[in-house]
């Protein structure tokens, strides 16, 4: 006998991979960028008009919209500018928890980049705080932003409020 | 001037749709009877899929009505270079709804063989999957072919 009707049981969930494969091309200065971590060295780029030094290299300042025609190292240390304590796991991303994202405004530079402060506990972390790189030991390192393992404290006295609230 | 720099990452995101009462019948339907069913709704005739509701006047799905697995193309869409793991097919294919007969509304669908000769109004009928390879959804038909 044929049903009059379909099962009253219904299927309850449909599954569906969404695959998205991307290639991303790094560009002439991001290029240059990648390259430069590999000799342990930290490009921006300066605004033409401004002299301000964008982290990691842009090739106009979206400020004044100048080109950022010259390439210029920064230091490999800087200021905790913000930050925040992470708690809650990420699928993909197998740092202990808790850790400590923090924006780093790096010596020369006039806007922070994101950086992972470790080397210290996440409570003793605060803004003004002095961190450097520690990179990759040499041989290992690839030409990427992983050639920066983290950033710990330095110890050096905290930098005052006014010295970087206009590069958080 | 040396080579681009680039980098390949895939982007994968595993969706879980919940189908609901009227939609998870329909794919049972397809999984357990292989039959396919629409719905009577006001104003709008059988409609296939069926979605529980009139489009017209926002009342109650009615009563279960089977269709037949067999229909007439309203409208087509080739596809020569397919996308690895995005088209339904590795081979060129087309997209099609499909006015099942029975049915007052068309099921988008594909067809994969006969594209030459594919065109709106053409007969087609539902190819099922392999009875192993039926989990409950829109691709327990495997595809549409061109009926000869």
């Amino acid at each position: 006998m044929s049903a009059s009707e379909p099962p009253k049981e219904p299927v309850k969930y449909v599954e569906k991979q969404v695959h998205l494969p991307y290639c991303y091309v790094a560009g002439d200065y991001k290029a240059r960028y990648l390259a430069a971590l590999k000799d342990k060295t930290i490009l921006g780029s300066k605004c033409s008009r401004t002299g301000k030094v964008f982290v990691p290299p842009i090739v106009a300042s979206p400020e004044s919209f100048a080109p950022c025609d010259e390439l210029v190292p920064v230091a490999d240390r800087g200021i905790v500018t913000t930050f925040c304590i992470v708690n809650i796991p990420v699928i993909g991303r197998a740092i202990e928890l808790p850790y400590v994202a923090a924006s780093v405004a790096l010596d020369g530079a006039d806007i922070s980049i994101y950086a992972l402060v470790q080397e210290c506990a996440p409570e003793a972390v605060r803004m003004g705080m002095r961190v450097e790189a520690v990179w990759k030991p040499d041989g290992e390192r690839q030409g990427s932003h992983e050639d920066i393992v983290h950033f710990r404290p330095t110890g050096e006295p905290d930098a005052p409020l006014a010295s970087f609230m206009h590069r958080l | 001037m040396t080579e681009p720099l680039e980098q390949r990452v895939v982007t994968e995101f595993p969706y879980k749709h919940s189908t609901g009462e009227v939609i998870g019948r329909f794919l049972a339907g397809l999984k357990d009877q292989k039959r396919i069913w629409g719905q009577r709704v006001a104003g709008q005739g059988v409609v296939v899929p069926p979605v529980g509701y009139s489009e017209t006047d926002g009342s109650a799905g009615g009563e279960w009505v089977e269709v037949k697995p067999t229909g007439v193309v309203t409208a087509v869409a080739r596809v020569y270079r397919p996308i690895a793991q995005l088209h339904p097919c590795a081979e060129p294919f087309a997209f099609v709804l499909v006015k099942l007969d029975g049915a007052d509304t068309a099921l988008a669908h594909v067809v994969r063989d006969d594209l030459e000769r594919l065109r709106v109004g053409t007969r087609v009928e539902a190819v099922w999957a392999p009875d192993a390879d039926r989990t409950g959804s829109i691709r327990d038909i495997a595809c549409f072919r061109v009926i000869t």
